[in-house]
């Protein structure tokens, strides 16, 4: 079954995607570049006139075949002072939006993870003469399946 | 006081201020009489939530009466009112501003109170139901005040105004309008019920089960409201924007999906309680953070201190809702510490591998999501404040954490219907999962046969099939047993609800990674290719009105019916607003937009055409969902502890 998977998936990860059309690049460069003049949206969602301006800007440059898409965003960004990209960098202050999300996860599962150690080590005492009396009835009465397993209900 | 004008300004005041005062009233009766034990004080909280509903209704009332008699006395009717508005979005109107929106609000509010004291019109001596009403009233207070302070929708405006601009143009173009903003706000609102009964019941000390059975369903259907509604904005995204997209990551967008994570994270934890008795104090944490949310939310989005979209302008209202977001979050913890001692579960979790090990690992990943999302909606923020720098965190940065984020939880959902309370064996899951893994190879097959690329969607299309062969599975043992009853109650209408979760998982990969798109420059008479499809300019048709002037371009696709972009001029606002036209299939949506310039006068059009797999199952994903939250309402089978729970096997029948 895994090397099924595994093959399938390699074979639609490594083919082929065919050339992407003009269309498709410019949509592509839009979408990771914010309007100037619009509320937080991109240039590919807002339909203000700056970001048409900067969505001809780009389709002229893409439409050259000179430059590649971070190039091109690159000389967008320089133009408005680097305002306009979408992503936050990975240095100084911005960062915190990558490093704060992966830091909660990682003490979540921790914390999780602690949890599971305490319930265990409480879980050790072992069953008593009233579990063991309890079960001994359930089976007397006929019951064959685990009662505690909810599927189908 | 009333000044000059119509019916409406002087009605809506009065009405408000008696909404308030009959708040005041009810709060002070729901707790005086539950302290006292006095029946007859206790017999008055019904209706003083009736009389609040009223002096709501009222108010909504005057304001419509006030926007279809076009009274421009008021300043709000100046602000969203217009003689040249249709009935329907003159109707709507009132829920395109600040004011109207709160106004909504005490209505949705009050309306939930009545629902709260008829349901529970026999228990009003119970403390914990007479605590929850105390809750409600307060929180009704609180906007009562907002509109009657710096969100008054009464107020009369400058002299000399007989016309007005009429709503936003995105809000008057399509007829989701009507339905979008009340679905939300049941939702959205609704959190309220379930979050009264856990102060009352960490109130009165009554923190065992008891509150959680008598709001579970409060909750259920305030989460079916919240996920309908943030799918028909999707849609009204989709079909009103002109960029041809559902989910913008935008603020407001965001202001509603963080509670509805935290809710989501709620509903499954709350089954762990009622099941075990475990997770008092982080189901309480969990409701507490999703009704607080919405507070923050409408702070965020309704104070002017980010911008978006359907941010309104820049209002008052942001310290008020500020120190309530506080007051809130200050109270319940206060309340949750002072019962900390109750709080503490009795029992353990046995095994990461149990059903409910598997609600927690949800619980994980939908707080952390949770966190994600309001980081990155609040990070642009806390940049200014520190930096003075003005800083973008846009859809590429949610993209980034959401796409993984959401793998784990179709994983989860692949796992989790299967895994049994307490503890479960690797035997019996490999006896348990081998058809829905099958499932998810199959479906990754049929996606690789298709030509589908890329490993965050591939693993999509298998995590989808695996997920939904395990719901499937979990439905047919079901129906096998108990005929359509199989269908209903939480485990059984929760697997339809997981269903229409795939389904949108699916098409929103599936959309958002093979979308393509090209400008296509049209003239009369010459066929142009796309995408194998054929698009040919007919003709324009112009129409104009008091309101607007509409250009639209008449495209035949494959020498069919013809599709009508256009581009609309909105007088009042001077503003061009795009309007999409869309050929649906299950396959894919040929969506298209009409490009600037526009001259009805030539025989040439530019126009966008975007070919995007998979939309329509986003919608029945959503139908599926709001299916499902129906069938998880109803009673399920109530099921005897020393029942067996699995199918009879065939032979032992023949036996």
């Amino acid at each position: 079954m895994a090397l099924i998977t595994v093959s399938l998936l390699a074979v639609g990860t490594t083919r082929d995607t065919g050339p992407l059309t003009q269309g498709d690049r410019i949509d592509a460069i839009t979408k990771r570049v914010a309007c100037p003049t619009c509320d937080g949206e991109s240039v590919f969602v807002s339909r203000a006139s700056a970001a048409e301006a900067i969505r001809k800007q780009v389709a002229r440059e893409v439409a050259a075949g000179e430059k590649t898409d971070t190039e091109i965003i690159g000389s967008i960004a320089q133009s408005f002072n680097a305002k306009i990209l979408l992503v936050p960098r990975a240095t100084g202050l911005d960062s915190l939006v990558w490093v704060l999300p992966i830091a909660v996860l990682v003490c979540a599962v921790a914390g999780l993870a602690m949890a599971f150690r305490k319930w265990r080590r409480q879980n050790t005492a072992g069953a008593t003469g009233d579990d063991f009396a309890l079960v001994n009835k359930l089976l007397a009465d006929g019951v064959g399946v685990d009662p505690t397993d909810d599927e189908n209900v | 006081m009333f000044g000059v004008g119509g019916i409406g300004g002087p009605l809506g005041r009065a009405s408000l201020i008696v909404g308030l005062v009959a708040a005041v009233f009810g709060m002070f009766a729901a707790i005086s009489g539950t302290r006292s034990n006095d029946a007859r004080v206790l017999r008055l909280v019904p209706r003083f939530a009736y009389l609040a509903c009223a002096g709501a209704i009222g108010a909504f009332v005057a304001m419509e009466i006030a926007l279809i008699n076009r009274d421009f006395t008021l300043e709000y009717v100046q602000k969203v009112g217009s003689k040249s508005t249709p009935a329907l979005y003159n109707f709507t109107a009132i829920w395109s501003a600040l004011e109207g929106s709160i106004l909504l609000w005490v209505l949705t509010l009050t309306g939930l109170s009545v629902g709260v004291v008829v349901k529970y019109r026999k228990k009003m001596n119970d403390p914990m139901v007479g605590w929850a009403m105390a809750t409600m009233f307060f929180v009704t207070i609180f906007f009562f005040l907002l509109t009657l302070g710096p969100a008054n929708p009464f107020v009369l405006g400058a002299p000399g105004v007989f016309d007005g601009p009429g709503p936003n143009p995105l809000l008057q173009n399509h007829v989701l309008v009507v339905f979008h903003p009340p679905i939300l706000y049941l939702g959205y609102v609704g959190m309220t019920v379930p979050f009264a009964f856990a102060m009352g019941a960490l109130i009165t000390g009554r923190v065992g089960e008891g509150w959680l059975v008598e709001t579970r369903r409060w909750a259920l259907i305030s989460w079916g409201f919240l996920t309908l509604g943030i799918i028909l904005g999707s849609w009204w995204s989709y079909e009103v924007l002109g960029w041809s997209g559902v989910w913008a990551w935008d603020p407001v967008e965001n202001a509603s999906f963080i509670p509805w994570l935290t809710a989501t994270a709620y509903i499954h934890s709350v089954l762990v309680q009622e099941r075990r008795g475990m997770l008092r104090v982080w189901n309480l944490s969990l409701l507490v953070a999703t009704f607080s949310l919405t507070i923050l939310g409408t702070f965020l989005t309704r104070s002017g201190i980010l911008n978006s979209v359907h941010a309104f302008s820049d209002s008052d209202i942001g310290p008020f809702l500020l120190s309530f977001f506080a007051l809130i979050v200050v109270v319940s913890v206060g309340l949750i510490g002072w019962r900390g001692d109750q709080l503490r579960s009795p029992g353990t979790i046995d095994s990461p591998l149990s059903r409910e090990g598997a609600f927690l690992a949800n619980n994980v990943v939908f707080s952390v999501f949770a966190f994600v999302v309001l980081l990155g909606t609040v990070f642009p923020l806390v940049v200014e404040a520190l930096q003075d720098r003005q800083l973008v965190v846009g859809e590429p940065f949610f993209d980034k954490l959401a796409v993984p984020t959401g793998l784990v939880l179709l994983f989860l959902m692949c796992v989790a219907p299967v895994l049994p309370w307490r503890k479960a064996s690797g035997e019996l899951l490999q006896q348990r999962l081998f058809w829905p893994a099958w499932a998810g190879i199959a479906a990754l097959a049929f996606s690789v046969v298709l030509g589908a690329t890329g490993f965050a969607s591939l693993l999509t299309f298998t995590l989808g099939g695996f997920a939904g062969g395990a719901a499937l599975r979990q439905l047919v043992l079901a129906t096998r047993r108990q005929g359509w009853r199989g269908f209903v109650g939480r485990a059984n209408g929760g697997m339809v609800v997981h269903i229409g979760v795939i389904l949108i998982a699916v098409a929103l990969a599936a959309s958002n990674s093979y979308t393509h798109s090209q400008e296509l420059s049209l003239k009369k008479g010459v066929v142009a290719n796309y995408g194998g499809h054929t698009f040919e300019l007919i003709g324009f048709r112009e129409t104009t009105d008091d309101r607007r002037t509409e250009i639209a371009a008449l495209v035949s696709i494959d020498g069919g019916q013809a599709y009508a972009p256009a581009v609309s001029k909105y007088k009042a606002m001077g503003m061009n607003i795009g309007t999409p036209s869309v050929k649906t299939s299950f396959a894919y949506d040929l969506y298209l937009t009409l490009e600037p310039p526009v001259k009805v006068t030539s025989d040439a059009a530019k126009i966008k055409v975007f070919i995007k797999p998979m939309v329509m199952w986003l919608w029945i994903g959503g139908g599926l969902m709001g299916l499902g939250t129906l069938l998880s309402a109803f009673p399920g089978r109530r099921r005897r502890p020393t029942d067996p729970t699995s199918a009879r096997v065939p032979e032992a029948v023949d036996a």
